[in-house]
């Protein structure tokens, strides 16, 4: 299973990215991982996900799954997020701090 | 005074029971009715309905409030009352940047643009601060404004910009007038008005003219560590920061290095930079405050020649239809505004 996520908009406008591929993580977080996925129903979820009249400045979710024989991708307003949705972004995001975390250390 | 939030109910009231409470209840009742109809009006579209109502507060009286959440998320958002309108300065910082910041910038459409609040009927001006944990945004939910304190990695605390405060108020005046659509050049423009008027309010508290101002938005707001001023420049889009955690600023200064994207509704944030720096080519052209020929041409562009699907080009031809109006049809005033677009390379 591969996840590609970003988090762009916000009023900074300054987009965050990670890029996560399950054979590279402790099993423990894959597994972790693949539990939120389930828990998000994110396979059923519909490709777009925005609110009719968006906020000003609330971010926009781009989550992009992929695994042996199976595709789907999400875009979604952080006012029109499914409650369900929210977990698997916030570990998202913690990755993404690291991954920037890591840039910053080389 | 206790706390007023009428949480779970805020959808279901029809419009025109809170039309009776705007109009008859207490002062309390008559101030979330109109924040409720104001919001629902936001949803449908439909702006008639305050028509009929009275003024939230007195014409030239600040009506603010600032909220508390405490660190907790929500739609709408919930809070603890802790600062109203000539009470007592808080002992939270942030409390009392979100009421300051709320004040300069109601003063400058009130004492320059002689509109009465977020909605010129003196609609009450609600904050909400310390939002979420780590919450790195500030945002406009249709009736508030919401900030929250940054992570203290990449960004401090929302309320520490006086202009990130006009940046958000605007997005409410702006829903009033023009309603500028929020997702590509109508969005980059409610973008970059926020920006704009942001910007004024910020140098208007510091008293600087054009040419002194620095034209950054969010200068501060980055923690020291990032390599970085400010989150965007009106005066040179694009060189705002640079670093490597964050990357580079995004922004274009003209037409010829617009952003397309489907990221950020279109590019909001990112092909705002085109607007802006036209203003910031008008304001500096016509020379003296901005806040007073280039920010009254915006404003009223904003105001009555705008529309919802409005472009960069129709902005072009707004502004300068109402440059020619207020200050003469060949006036420097609105050669500077034409100097601007052709400048960025809208027109």
């Amino acid at each position: 299973m591969r996840i590609s996520f970003e988090r762009s908009g916000g009023f900074a406008g300054i987009t965050m990215k990670t890029a996560v591929d399950e054979k590279d993580l402790a099993p423990g977080e894959a597994q972790k991982l693949r539990q939120l996925v389930e828990e998000a129903d994110f396979f059923n979820s519909p490709g777009k996900i925005m609110s009719r009249s968006p906020q000003p400045d609330r971010f926009q979710y781009e989550l992009r799954l992929e695994e042996t024989g199976r595709q789907h991708t999400v875009t979604m307003s952080e006012e029109a997020m499914p409650a369900k949705l929210k977990p698997l972004v916030n570990r998202l995001m913690e990755k993404s701090r690291q991954t920037r975390k890591g840039k910053d250390s080389p | 005074m206790r706390p007023i939030r009428y949480i779970g109910i805020h959808s279901i009231i029809p419009p025109y029971m809170l039309e009776e409470i705007a109009k008859h209840g207490k002062p309390h009742q008559r101030d979330w009715a109109l924040r409720n109809l104001a919001s629902a009006g936001f949803v449908r579209g439909q702006r008639y309905a305050l028509g009929v109502l009275p003024s939230a507060a007195p014409v030239g009286h600040k009506s603010r409030t600032v909220y508390d959440c405490k660190h907790k998320d929500g739609q709408p958002p919930v809070g603890t009352l802790v600062r109203k309108e000539g009470g007592p300065r808080s002992k939270d910082v942030a409390v009392n940047e979100a009421y300051d910041g709320a004040g300069a910038t109601y003063d400058l459409y009130y004492d320059i643009y002689e509109r009465n609040s977020i909605d010129n009927r003196g609609m009450s001006i609600v904050s909400y601060v310390h939002y979420d944990v780590n919450y790195d945004n500030a945002f406009w939910d249709g009736s508030e404004m919401v900030y929250g304190d940054g992570d203290g990695e990449i960004f401090a605390r929302f309320t520490k910009c006086i202009d990130v405060i006009g940046h958000e108020l605007t997005h409410g005046v702006t829903q009033y007038e023009a309603n500028l659509a929020y997702s590509s050049q109508p969005g980059a423009l409610n973008e970059s008005m926020s920006d704009v008027f942001g910007s004024l309010v910020k140098q208007r508290t510091l008293k600087q003219t054009a040419a002194k101002a620095d034209w950054l938005i969010g200068a501060g707001l980055l923690m020291p560590k990032i390599h970085g001023k400010a989150l965007r420049s009106m005066k040179a889009p694009g060189t705002a920061y640079d670093d490597p955690v964050l990357g580079k600023d995004p922004q274009p200064a003209t037409m010829k290095d617009y952003v397309k994207t489907t990221s950020d509704n279109s590019g909001v944030h990112i092909n705002s930079g085109i607007p802006n720096h036209a203003f910031y080519l008008a304001a500096v052209e016509i020379g003296g405050n901005a806040w007073k020929k280039a920010g009254k041409i915006w404003y009223v562009a904003l105001r009555d020649r705008l529309r919802s699907k409005s472009n960069f080009a129709s902005a072009a031809s707004a502004t300068i239809s109402v440059a020619k109006d207020l200050y003469g049809n060949g006036s420097k005033e609105m050669k500077a505004v034409q100097n601007a677009w052709k400048g960025v390379g809208v027109i």
